[in-house]
Parts: structure tokens; C-alpha cells; sequence
């Protein structure tokens, strides 16, 4: 008993005031036609069940099969190499690491004649939360996401992905579709009446020679 | 080390009124989420509630403070983590609203779409929960929630289609949004909601006249209007009680005031009405996302320039609370900003932490299997109630 | 082979043709586990277990040898002999139901005369095993999962009961056999097609079966989503494999005496020797049909299982009951 008392004083629990229940439950009113509701009532839902006995399963045999993904998914990250020249993409210039916002990014650049290279890239997959804002802010188009997850691993260091990596991983999987220069291009309202350009996965309604129609929230 | 002497024992006393004081606790298969209920029952009958939460707090308001607006959307999904475009919504409406940034009509009209759509995911998951909390996870719950997931995945789908992502999207952007539809989404768009349509039908036909459903929903969990209005909820649940507040319609924002539909109202206040009003509102919002998809306009779909660096949005001193209607009531999020990249204080109202102040008002007196009924038919999600 | 039987002692006999039924009834309680969970994945849109061996067949065996396998945790606080002892006395009863059920005319453990009131009366005697069970865990939910089960399986042994008793009155006799041969010949022979007072039986008795079985609607006992495994839920390891084939079991030899008692037991075309057969398609029938309402409603509350008992289905069998009664002396000229 002392523990039980004890206990509610911790807790703070009020104790039962009869005149305030909240709520009374009411019974349903029966009638005669009521076994007769209940009847069609039950072979109904039995025979939605019935029916869906016959209904080919949704499931896809993962990993026998995979899934179609769509063209913007966001899988894994990796960095591309310029499919001209062969170089890397990545000119270390850091703006990844700046937007991610758990900074799971980890740059350091690396300054030659022509251009700049990273040093050192290192993504921590483990921490990552596939939001596409570093291949949003990407100038150069060196991050993308892939159109695949597949990373099963049973040990999370595995995840700490370094250059050499991201590097294997763009060139292992499909790329998406989204690029830096592509997501921004989306987004900027036209200026003034452009020659279209290209626009591969844009809306068909969003011609650029269209005037902005901004009107308040 | 455990001293077994101390380890209290059930001591079951019929010799007066006793209380058993029972946990549905944190762990929990229908606590939806972190929730830790005391309850104290008198034989079968709950006679007080005691609501402990917190389990699933992550300091997001705190977290706000270091990310600036541009980073910012893409967490906020993580509040109300079920319908994460109305979470994000409301953050970008406050963001604009300080710095009076115009949103063009077309990335409006998507935001309705998208909002509409969540809700229609929100609903089918609440639908397919409740019925798994009410008929067990082997049962014909089960039965109803797998349905119900199998048509949330054609809507995400959609979202991954649109977005790249399933459940925590970073659409929004403040000025806009920062995702433009692809070809052929617009078909893919009206082939699932009309598919969506003819099941929701069929899971109505199901339930409906269900003698067993209809039991354990009528006459539980009564919200009379009066005490709904006092203790500050939203969403269906008020709506469900005889309040016709719709923020949608009665503080309209990003152009809700060009669409046309109605909002479902029932007067009973009991499960059945919640539940009457969500699939009402499942048509409403596939209604909406038609007429959105008809009426899109041509445009641009962000007002500033695209996010190239992390501390690009600015927004100039002030404070504004915006509010959006999402699937469980009111999402607001207020911002104080002072002129900088990042808010100097953000607050999130969560609409299921209001929520949930109902039920020490509405438990007391129904049965341990009607806390469950009426836990479903609230409808929390706990990230928005920890934060 | 039946002279070599007839020379031994019957007490050999009955322990030989015992063990048979005991494995073949373990055997068939983990691979009815694999068709239930089969038959509701097809419901579901879903496949259902897959992998473990050709679509799934080998998982019974894989989940056997986890149970075995598995820590078995008893709490510090609980009352080590009740909890102990619980899956035995659990188990005893649902085992003893098939020492009575005669898979043919002649094959079967033991045929007693009054088998009928054996079954039911053995079969009510879980609920000793179930509450000791739920005491025994020294844990809240445990002990509102017993006392839910007391009040519910109470309940519905009436009706089980009285349901049961239609057959008897049809065919006149408490013995298995005896109602089995009175459905043998043809189709509509059958309990199940008795105009009107058959098909109100089977319904009423598949209510009740439901009810003795804590299925869904009526599985408040275990109740997932309030309780989390009920009377179940401090037992691991092998203990809880004793009590889910004490469940299944049960499950099964209600399945049999349902259809032994409405579907004719042994009766289908084709040689004498296939009625073993038969009478388990009719069993599996009858545990589909279970199943198949397992797998579509939603369950009802326990004050409301209650009231449907005692103010529905109780007068409702008593009426049945009976009103056969009544048929049965007039058909045969009695009145």
C-alpha cells in the first residue's frame, strides 16, 4: 500500500472524481432489421477479403528484382568525372560542405595552375539525410545523387565514404537525373524572354518564353 | 543489485475500490509513436489519465537556430515525419511572410497540389493504423492496413517521381519551391487519385456498415464543442465536433481560395464523426489536387534566384506566424528574425501537442480497449509533439 | 497388420497409435502455422513467408528450431511453479482433444462412447492453464489478459456447447462414430445441409469456436495492439512454443469436430480409404473458413463480446437446441 501511495504522489495523479467522467458510452439503439445489417455487413467485408485473394501480390522479389526508379531519385552520392576531358568535376571550392545541414561533407582543396581539385572529400553516409541540397549548390555538377541505395554493409565505417569511393560509386550505379546546373535552372524564374534551351525533364507548361506571373502569398 | 524483496507484486484487493495502475508505455504497438500513457483503471474502466511525453524530442527549435533558411525546409519535414510537406509549408510561409516575398502562382498551385496529396497519404496511413490499433497487428486490422499502405505507396510514388524522395521531401524553398513537375506526372498524378478514389471507396464499403466497426467507434471518445473550443485543438478532431474552422477557408493562404471544396463537418463528436470527417476529406483533397492539375499555371516556380550558397536567403528584421491546415490541424511556426542568414528563435506549434491535451477530458470512463480507439482516431504524430 | 494389433495388450496399442497421433498432430499444427500465414499474405496483396525453402516451406521448421533455440527469460518476480507449469497445463488439454476424434471408422486412439462430452469438457479445461499463465508472469497486462479470458472463454462454452449438441441430437448418439456414420452415403446427408436448423448450428458454432479460440473478432485476450501478447508475453523460447501449439492444436481439433459434426467427417467420393483424407480438406476447410474471418474484421471490445455471449448467442443456441429437440421427436413419429 505505501508503495502504491508513494507512487501516485510522484506521479501526480488525480484522484477519481465521479462527477467528472468524461464521456458515457452510448449503447446502439437495436431494432429488429439489425441482424439482417449485420449479416450483409459481414459477408461484405468476407468478400472484399475473398476478393483480394485473387489479386496478383504487390510484392517485388528485392533483390531478385528491382524496382523501376524514377529519374530524379535520390540514391547514393558520388562524384563524377567530366565526360570530355576525363577530369574530375570536383574543383574543392567547398559550398557542399557549407549547405549539408547535418555537415556530414568534409573538404579540403587542393590549388593547381588551372584549376582547383578537393584534396580530400569524405561523405559520411551513415549521417547523410539524401536531401540534395549539395548537388544543388554544386557548380560544377561533381556531386550527384545515383538511382540506387544499395549499400548493405555490417559495419558502419564501411559508410564513411572517401574520394576513391565516391568516384567508384559514380561510375557503378545510374546516375539521376538532377545536376546542380539542372535544379538550378529550374528554379530561376526567367529574366526576359529567352531562347528555349534545353530543359530535358522540365514541365511541359513552363515554356521559358512564358512571362513570370508572381502575384502575393 | 535487484532486490527481489522490494520488486512490487500485483496485489489485487476486491474488497473495496481498488486501482491498478496500468503503463501503455513508451514501447508500445499502438502508442503511435513515443507515448507513455499512466492509466489508472478501476477494473476494465480507465478513471484518469496521465499523458507523459518527450521520449522523441530532437531540439528542433533549438537546431533551427544554427541552419539558415536555405538549409532549414529539408529538416523541418522531420516534425510531422507522415505528412512532411505541410511541415515544411509553414516554416516557408513565416520565412516569406518577414521578408515579404512574393511566391509566384505557379509554385502555389504545386504547393496546394502537394499538400492536398500529402494529406490523402496522411489519411490512408491514420486509416490503416487505426484499424490495425483496433483489430490487432494478426488480425483484420491488418487486413485494412496493408490495403492502405499499398495505395500511400502509389502516392509516394508520385512524390518520388516529382522530388527524388519518399517520406522527407525538402520541396519547399523560401520564394517558391524548388522542384518543377516532369513530363507525364500529370497523368501518373490523375491515374492514382482516381485508382485511390474507387478503393477508398471500397475500404468505406468495408467499414462502414462493419457492426463490429461501428461498435467500437460510436459514442467513444465525445468531444462535446464547447470543450473542443476550450482545449484548443484542430484538424478533424474539431471539425468533428461541430466547429466549421478551416484554415483553408477561413485564413486562406497560397491561393486555397481558387480552389473549390468543401469541409466536412460532423456535429457528433465521437470517433465515428472523426472518422466520417477524414474520409470526407479525402475526397476533398482529390477534388482539390483535379482541379489543381487542370488550372496549373505557366510560370516560373521560385520568385529568388536559385539556391547557390547557404547563407543566400536573407530576410530582413521581424517576426510572423504563419499557419497551414495539415492533416491533423494546425501547423504553425512562428520566426523572429533579425536580419540575418539563420532565425534568431523559431517555435513550432505542433498540431498533435494541442491534440493531445484532449484526452485526460475524453479517456476517463471508457474502457482500456477504447484508449486505443481514441488514440487512433486523435491521430498524433509524436515528432510534431516532441519536436 | 491388424491381427498382429488385435494380439497385442490394448494399453500397447493405444500408447503406439497415441504417439502416431501426437507427432502427426505436432507436425500438422506447424505446417497449418505456414498455410494461415499464406492464405492471409494472399488476402493481403502480399506473399507470405518465401525464401525458407520452396515458397516458404521449410519456414515452420526454421521457426521450430528458433524457438528451440532462444533464451527462455523468466522474470525475477513471477511465481516460478504457476509460470513453470502454465504451458504444460495449457498444453495437456489441447492434446487430449485428439485422443478422442476418429479419423475413420475404426482409426483412432480411443472412440469412447461419450466422446463428444470428452471433447468439449477437455477442451474447457485451457482455461486452467491460460490463467495460471497470466497470474503466473507477475505482469499487469498478463493478468488483465487472463482475467479477459476467464470472463470470455466462460462465456462462450455454452454455446460451443449447446451448438455442438445439435449434431448429437441429429444423429441420436455422444459417441464420434456414431454422428460421423450417420452423415456417411451422400452429400446431402450432411449436418451442414440439414434445411435450416444444420446451417444455423455450423454458423452458430463457427461464432462460438471463434470465441473459445481467442480469434479475431473476439481475440481480446491477446489483443496486439492493448495487451501485446496477453497471457503470452513473459514467456520466450520453447515455453512459448508449448503454448502456441497448445493454441493451434486447439484450433485444429475444433476444426475437426466441426467437421465432423456438420461436414460429414469421412464421407467423399472415391475408395474407402481416402475418407482420412477427406476429413482433413473439411478440417482445413473449416480452419480457411476461421481464418478467413480472422484476416477481415476488426475486433470488438470486451463488455461488448459479453453481451453478444450471454444476451445473443446463448438464448439463441438454447432455442436452436430445442427447437431441434422438437424436429428430431417429430420426424421420427414421436409426437
Amino acid at each position: 500500500m505505501d508503495s502504491r501511495a508513494a507512487a501516485s504522489a510522484d506521479l501526480n495523479v488525480r484522484p477519481y472524481d465521479q462527477n467528472s467522467v468524461g464521456a458515457r458510452v452510448q449503447p446502439r439503439p437495436s431494432n429488429g432489421t439489425e441482424i439482417t445489417t449485420i449479416i450483409g455487413a459481414v459477408l461484405r467485408a468476407m468478400g472484399a477479403t475473398f476478393k483480394n485473394l485473387f489479386r496478383k501480390p504487390i510484392t517485388v522479389h528485392y533483390p531478385d528484382k528491382q524496382r523501376q526508379y524514377p529519374s530524379r531519385y535520390r540514391g547514393l552520392l558520388a562524384l563524377t568525372y567530366d565526360k570530355e576531358t576525363g577530369e574530375e568535376n570536383c574543383i574543392g571550392c567547398r559550398l557542399c560542405e557549407y549547405v549539408c545541414p547535418p555537415a556530414v561533407i568534409k573538404v579540403e582543396m587542393l590549388k593547381a595552375e588551372k584549376r582547383n581539385y578537393a584534396k580530400t572529400f569524405s561523405l559520411e553516409l551513415y549521417a547523410c539525410e539524401f536531401c540534395e541540397l549539395c548537388v544543388q549548390v554544386c557548380p560544377t555538377d561533381a556531386i550527384v545523387m545515383m538511382k540506387s541505395f544499395d549499400m548493405p554493409t555490417a559495419d558502419r565505417r564501411e559508410m564513411l565514404l572517401d574520394k576513391d569511393r565516391l568516384h567508384v560509386i559514380g561510375l557503378e550505379y545510374e546516375q539521376s537525373w538532377a545536376t546542380g546546373n539542372r535544379l538550378r535552372d529550374m528554379q530561376t524564374p526567367p529574366k526576359a524572354p529567352a531562347p528555349a534551351h534545353a530543359k530535358p525533364a522540365a514541365a511541359p507548361a513552363a515554356t521559358p518564353a512564358a512571362t513570370p506571373e508572381a502575384t502575393g502569398v | 543489485m535487484l532486490d527481489v524483496n522490494k520488486i512490487t507484486r500485483v496485489e489485487m484487493d476486491w474488497s473495496g475500490p481498488e486501482r491498478l495502475q496500468m503503463n501503455m508505455g513508451p514501447q508500445h504497438p499502438s502508442a503511435h509513436g513515443v507515448f507513455r500513457a499512466i492509466l489508472g483503471l478501476q477494473g476494465e474502466t480507465v478513471v484518469d489519465v496521465d499523458a507523459v511525453i518527450g521520449y522523441l524530442h530532437r531540439c528542433h527549435e533549438k537546431l533551427s537556430e544554427t541552419l539558415t533558411y536555405a538549409q532549414y525546409p529539408s529538416i523541418a519535414s522531420k516534425t510531422d515525419y507522415v505528412a512532411a510537406m505541410t511541415s515544411e509549408f509553414a516554416y516557408v510561409l513565416a520565412a516569406e511572410e518577414i521578408g515579404k516575398f512574393e511566391v509566384p502562382k505557379r509554385a502555389q498551385y504545386l504547393r496546394v497540389i502537394v499538400a492536398e496529396l500529402q494529406r490523402i497519404a496522411s489519411h490512408l496511413l491514420w486509416l490503416g493504423t487505426w484499424c490495425m490499433d483496433m483489430g490487432g497487428a494478426l488480425g483484420g486490422g491488418a487486413t485494412i492496413f496493408l490495403y492502405c499502405i499499398r495505395e500511400r505507396e502509389d502516392v509516394l510514388d508520385l512524390f518520388e517521381s516529382l522530388v527524388g524522395a519518399r517520406l522527407l521531401y525538402g520541396f519547399f524553398q523560401v520564394g517558391g519551391t524548388r522542384y518543377d513537375i516532369p513530363d507525364g506526372w500529370a497523368e501518373q498524378c490523375r491515374k492514382t487519385i482516381d485508382r485511390i478514389n474507387s478503393r477508398v471507396d471500397e475500404y468505406e464499403q468495408m467499414l462502414e456498415d462493419n457492426a463490429f466497426f461501428l461498435a467500437r467507434t460510436q459514442g467513444i471518445g465525445v468531444v462535446s464543442r464547447e470543450l473542443a473550443q476550450d482545449v484548443g485543438i484542430a484538424g478533424p478532431l474539431l471539425r468533428g465536433s461541430g466547429v466549421n474552422f478551416d484554415l483553408r477557408k477561413n485564413v486562406p493562404y497560397s491561393s486555397y481560395q481558387d480552389f473549390d471544396f468543401k469541409v466536412p463537418v460532423e456535429t457528433a463528436g465521437d470517433c465515428y464523426a472523426r472518422y466520417k470527417v477524414r474520409m470526407a476529406e479525402f475526397r476533398q483533397a482529390i477534388s482539390i489536387v483535379r482541379q489543381g492539375l487542370d488550372k496549373l499555371p505557366s510560370g516560373p516556380i521560385s520568385s529568388r534566384p536559385a539556391l547557390k550558397s547557404v547563407a543566400q536567403i536573407r530576410i530582413p528584421k521581424g517576426e510572423a506566424y504563419a499557419r497551414v491546415e495539415g492533416p491533423r490541424g494546425e501547423v504553425g511556426s512562428y520566426i523572429v528574425s533579425d536580419g540575418s542568414a539563420k532565425p534568431y528563435r523559431m517555435k513550432w506549434r505542433g498540431a498533435s501537442f494541442s491534440n493531445l491535451a484532449i484526452l485526460p477530458h475524453i479517456i476517463p470512463g471508457h474502457k482500456v480497449a477504447d484508449v486505443v480507439a481514441i488514440m487512433g482516431s486523435v491521430d498524433p504524430v509524436f515528432g510534431e509533439v516532441d519536436r | 497388420m491388424s491381427q498382429t494389433l488385435v494380439a497385442l495388450p490394448p494399453i500397447v496399442t493405444a500408447l503406439i497409435s497415441g504417439f502416431i497421433v501426437l507427432n502427426v498432430v505436432i507436425g500438422m499444427v506447424t505446417y497449418v502455422t505456414l498455410l494461415e500465414r499464406k492464405f492471409a499474405a494472399r488476402m493481403q496483396s502480399r506473399i507470405g513467408p518465401y525464401r525458407v525453402g520452396p515458397h516458404g516451406l521449410l519456414q515452420p521448421i526454421a521457426d521450430a528450431l528458433k524457438l528451440m533455440m532462444k533464451e527462455d527469460i523468466v522474470p525475477t518476480a513471477a511465481d516460478r511453479p504457476v509460470y513453470n507449469l502454465a504451458p504444460i497445463v495449457f498444453l495437456i488439454p489441447c492434446m487430449l482433444i485428439f485422443g478422442s476424434l476418429p479419423f475413420a471408422p475404426g482409426l483412432g486412439v480411443a472412440d469412447v462412447n461419450i466422446g463428444i462430452l470428452f471433447f468439449l469438457a477437455v477442451s474447457s479445461m485451457e482455461i486452467v492453464g491460460l490463467f495460471m499463465a497470466g497470474w503466473g508472469s507477475n505482469n499487469k497486462y498478463a493478468l488483465f489478459s487472463a482475467m479477459r479470458a476467464v470472463n470470455q472463454i466462460i462465456s462462450y462454452d455454452l454455446p460451443f456447447i449447446f451448438s455442438a449438441l445439435v449434431p448429437v441430437l441429429l444423429a441420436g448418439s455422444l459417441k464420434m462414430s456414431d454422428i460421423a456414420a450417420a452423415q456417411q452415403g451422400s452429400l446431402l446427408k450432411w449436418f451442414i445441409f440439414y434445411p435450416v436448423i444444420g446451417q444455423l448450428a455450423f454458423v452458430m458454432f463457427t461464432v462460438a469456436t471463434l470465441a473459445a479460440e481467442n480469434r479475431v473478432p473476439f481475440d481480446i485476450l491477446e489483443a496486439e495492439s492493448e495487451l501485446v501478447a496477453g497471457f503470452r508475453v513473459e514467456y520466450s523460447g520453447m515455453k512459448f512454443a508449448l503454448i502456441q501449439l497448445g493454441e493451434y492444436a486447439h484450433m485444429i481439433g475444433s476444426s475437426f469436430l466441426g467437421a465432423l459434426l456438420f461436414l460429414g467427417a469421412w464421407s467423399g467420393p472415391g475408395p474407402e480409404y481416402l475418407g482420412p483424407l477427406w476429413f482433413l480438406l473439411k478440417a482445413m476447410f473449416v480452419f480457411l473458413l476461421v481464418t478467413w474471418i480472422r484476416w477481415s474484421f476488426v475486433r470488438i471490445r470486451v463488455d461488448q463480446i459479453l453481451m453478444l455471449s450471454w444476451k445473443a448467442l446463448l438464448p439463441a443456441t438454447l432455442m436452436l437446441l430445442i427447437g431441434t429437440a422438437v424436429v428430431v421427436v417429430w420426424r421420427t413419429g414421436g409426437f
